[in-house]
């Protein structure tokens, strides 16, 4: 438990640095740091419209963030969710305009449609993960940049809408996700978002399949010892990430932009994994950072009108945060790999 | 406490003769007191022995001294001078030299460029291999450390790269020097050559400071022993005064037996029925050589041998975690070299392994869930696939209870718990298997005596439930104290089996550096 504590504090500290040189930076480009950190709140919780734009932008975070969490609970490290997002993005949107159905069923085959392209899209890095051990974090990275590029491919020659954008045609009303508020485009996703969040938590503390993959995660060797399965494990726990990872795709596209536009969901999938990292790989945790994250996303809108920042100021906080937040990692895993030599007597 | 102590009046017409005084040195971590005012005393030219059960505060205590470690009370007198150990720059510099147990070597360097590593001679900016490769023979011959400066660190064996690790101590000028359990890792011929070269030392004046909980090793080698026992000094004493159980005792605080275990014999059906196993290590060597043997239900068959030499590979094609390249390991008829880890547990296997914190437990896990391991998905563990942990948690409570684990309870974190603590997590989850056959790897590496003892019977217990065991141990005690039969393992082979009752350590001993049965026996007799 004072592990568990200890890990807690640790992210605290590596946030709380993170805003601090953040702080500094904008100290340096004249601007009052307190001014921008309260125009962030204003425009992240200055009124209930504001408030739902956050939500907005936290869902997609979320469910990403979910993803990446089944990942790192299996020793998984999925860095791919970005280009699981887009696949899973266009294929919901494929079944939105070019496959007429009744209403409900619409919604719901073209969310499946958006698991099955995100599943599908991880399953080449995670069959080489299994049968020849290639480090997935490259193939998976490397793989987020075909997805965007064949999505934009399938948008600009294949699907293109008449007309200027790079975009396809617009999903039939009957595959919206239905929005919760009149004043807001916040939608079902958001409820999807908080659902999956709770089961995966479920899933990982009170099944044997759960405790399974969570062994796999933390001690590789001990659980192939206890007889699991550990590289076929692996490869379920990379496409079910991928499979959530494609979820998020289909809510921002069915939920939001009712249509796949060319770059539609900039950092959705990076912001999902830091939150997950931030959150040690606890689904419930990581609502709240990934509302952190959404917070940081949708304040930064008032900064460009109400200070002399530049929105991108968010980015560099961002980067701080990653920055921080890894060195703690890395040196959380140094100090383990030494506690565990000064233990070992041969 | 000082005031009283008749050796702080000692103090200033003795120190002039010892090399290391440590007066009233306490060091807490917390809550924890690791060393309460122990005091040490080190006459020059001995060899002192600190022995101690894990977790006494020996390793502590050399950490002090050699100034990895500031103490929170207490003082540090070396050749006679009060010096303030900040680092340990400054140990070096007063003449002190440690042996880690772990060896710090560079495998792709040579004998010499080790040996220098860090004070390297320089020419003209540049290393002067030369002059390291020369330096290095003048101290190996000096001192009787046969070594060949050129040779590169990654092709010689682990006694060697001892020696290695005692010349860079001797290169930096030290005149007395700390060696922490060294002879863990060496055959009994080895260890016979460090005490001689550990004679030379201290005959050329020098002093030697010997960790070990080995109690013949410093029966044999030492000429004063110093006790601790939770942190405190318990006795400093000549070592010709003392005997075996003397020491057991004043480690322990209690007497303990580590006679040869009484037992009947038996004679029942083979459980277990190798035949010409063969397997590969990392790099794709062979490394198990046409093993064959059996174990019958009833029945310790030991495996002895230097660490190394194929054992692990052994352990680990026996549970399934290593393809065998060639020959088979029956089960009950059923081939384990065929079989998925899980099939082999299903099987009949229990296995203790050799690396505990790696294969044994999730340290970050808790005791739970530790026990829960293999086992998830099977009645009343768990119903449907949905985990019962409060059913866990009180199996875990009985098991904590009849094992003798020091817990908090059973959500305590594993890796909290001390080394033999750890150990009765991993044979009580195993031991309750109901399995027919236990393959034990390395009982008690690293467990106290007093857990030792415990774990000695839980095993003998097993026996008498007609269970096969297979013990593999480095520690040829342990071997003698429980095997019906013994085999000693060399470069992959079984050289030759022992009858328990009649083992002589002497004989194992042989086969355990590679000479076969006959010619180790004839040996013996010439």
């Amino acid at each position: 438990m004072s592990d568990r504590l200890r890990a807690f504090y640790g992210q605290i500290i590596a946030l709380a640095i993170a805003l601090a040189l953040g702080a500094l930076i904008i100290v340096l480009i004249d601007e009052s740091p307190i001014n921008v950190f309260m125009t962030l709140v204003r425009g992240a919780f200055g009124d209930q419209s504001k408030i739902a734009g956050t939500l907005l932008q936290t869902t997609p975070i979320l469910i990403c963030g979910i993803a990446a969490c089944i990942g790192l609970r299996g020793g998984m490290f999925n860095v791919g969710i970005e280009g699981q997002l887009f696949l899973g993005g266009f294929a919901a949107a494929w079944v939105g305009f070019a496959l007429p159905l009744p209403a409900g069923l619409h919604v719901v085959v073209g969310m499946v449609a958006a698991v099955l392209a995100g599943a599908a899209w991880v399953a080449i890095p995670a069959y080489f993960r299994a049968r020849y051990n290639t480090n997935e974090v490259v193939s998976t990275i490397l793989s987020n940049y075909v997805a965007v590029l064949l999505t934009s491919y399938f948008t600009i020659f294949l699907f293109k809408r008449p007309g200027g954008w790079s975009e396809t045609p617009p999903i039939l009303p009957t595959a919206y996700l239905p929005e919760l508020f009149s004043f807001s485009r916040l939608n079902w996703g958001l409820v999807i978002g908080l659902a999956l969040a709770l089961f995966v938590a479920w899933f990982f503390r009170q099944t044997a399949k759960g405790y399974s993959i969570s062994m796999v995660g933390s001690a590789p060797k001990f659980a192939e010892y206890g007889g699991i399965d550990v590289k076929r494990q692996g490869f379920l726990v990379l496409l079910a990430s991928g499979a959530v990872g494609g979820l998020a795709g289909g809510v921002e596209t069915l939920g939001v932009h009712h249509r796949f536009m060319e770059g539609f969901a900039p950092g959705f999938g990076f912001d999902g994994l830091i939150a997950a990292l931030l959150a040690n790989g606890s689904p419930i945790v990581t609502i709240f950072t990934a509302l952190f994250f959404g917070a940081l996303r949708n304040g930064s809108l008032l900064l460009e009108t109400d200070t002399s920042a530049s929105r991108e100021i968010i980015t560099v906080i961002q980067a701080l945060i990653i920055l921080s937040v890894s060195a703690q990692v890395l040196m959380k895993r140094r100090g383990d790999s030494t506690a565990g030599e000064r233990r070992w007597k041969f | 406490m000082s005031d009283t102590s008749p050796a702080k009046t000692q103090e200033t017409t003795s120190s002039a003769e010892n090399a290391v005084e440590l007066i009233d040195v306490t060091k807490r971590f917390g809550a924890f007191v690791a060393n309460e005012a122990v005091n040490l005393r080190v006459k020059r030219g001995e060899i002192h022995a600190i022995i101690g059960e894990n977790g006494a505060g020996k390793t502590t205590l050399m950490n002090i001294l050699f100034g990895l470690l500031q103490p929170d009370e207490g003082r540090i007198v070396l050749n006679g001078k009060e010096t303030v150990v900040t680092d340990p720059a400054t140990a070096i510099d007063a003449g002190l030299g440690m042996v880690h147990q772990h060896f710090k070597l560079v495998p792709s360097l040579s004998v010499a460029d080790n040996v220098f590593l860090g004070m390297e001679i320089r020419r003209n900016g540049l290393i002067d291999h030369a002059a390291q490769v020369e330096k290095t023979r003048e101290l190996s011959e000096r001192f009787g450390l046969k070594v060949e400066p050129q040779e590169r660190v990654s092709l010689l064996s682990v006694g060697i790269e001892q020696r290695i690790e005692i010349l860079k101590v001797l290169a930096r000028g030290a005149r007395t020097i700390i060696l922490d359990e060294p002879t863990a890792v060496l055959t009994p011929q080895e260890s016979r050559e460090l005490f001689q070269t550990l004679r030379g030392f201290v005959a050329d004046g020098m002093t030697v400071i010997f960790i070990s909980h080995h109690l013949e090793e410093v029966m044999e080698v030492s000429d004063t022993v110093t006790v601790l026992r939770h942190g405190k000094h318990v006795a400093t004493r000549p070592t010709a005064e003392l005997s075996k159980d003397d020491l057991v005792r004043m480690m322990v605080g209690r007497d303990v037996s580590f006679d040869r275990r009484q037992r009947t014999k038996t004679s029942r059906e083979v459980v277990l029925d190798v035949n010409n196993l063969w397997a590969r290590d990392e790099r794709r060597l062979p490394a198990l050589r046409d093993a064959s043997f059996t174990v019958r239900a009833g029945e310790i068959v030991g495996i002895a041998g230097v660490a190394g030499n194929g054992q692990t590979e052994l352990a680990e094609v026996l549970a399934g975690l290593r393809p065998a390249s060639h020959g088979s390991a029956m089960l009950k008829g059923r081939d384990l070299t065929a079989l998925t880890p899980a099939a082999i547990r299903q099987a009949g296997l229990a296995h203790v392994p050799g690396d505990r914190m790696v294969r044994g437990v999730d340290g970050s896990a808790s005791i739970s869930s530790n026990l829960l391991m293999g086992r998830q998905f099977k009645a009343p563990w768990s119903r449907n696939g949905v985990l019962d942990w409060k059913g866990v948690a009180k199996q875990a409570v009985e098991m904590i209870k009849r094992f003798d684990i020091r817990a908090r309870g059973p959500e305590d974190t594993v890796k909290r718990l001390s080394g033999g603590n750890i150990q009765k997590v991993v044979l009580a989850r195993e031991f309750t298997n109901d399995a027919d056959f236990l393959l034990i790897d390395q009982p008690t590496r690293g467990v106290d005596i007093g857990a030792q003892e415990s774990i000695h019977d839980e095993i003998m217990r097993q026996r008498a439930a007609g269970r096969a065991v297979l013990v593999i141990s480095v520690q040829l005690d342990e071997l003698l104290t429980l095997a019906d039969r013994i085999l000693v393992m060399f470069n992959g082979r079984i050289m030759g089996e022992v009858e328990g009752d009649s083992a002589d350590s002497e004989r194992i001993g042989m086969m355990m550096a590679g000479l076969n049965a006959n010619s180790a026996a004839s040996e013996v007799a010439a």
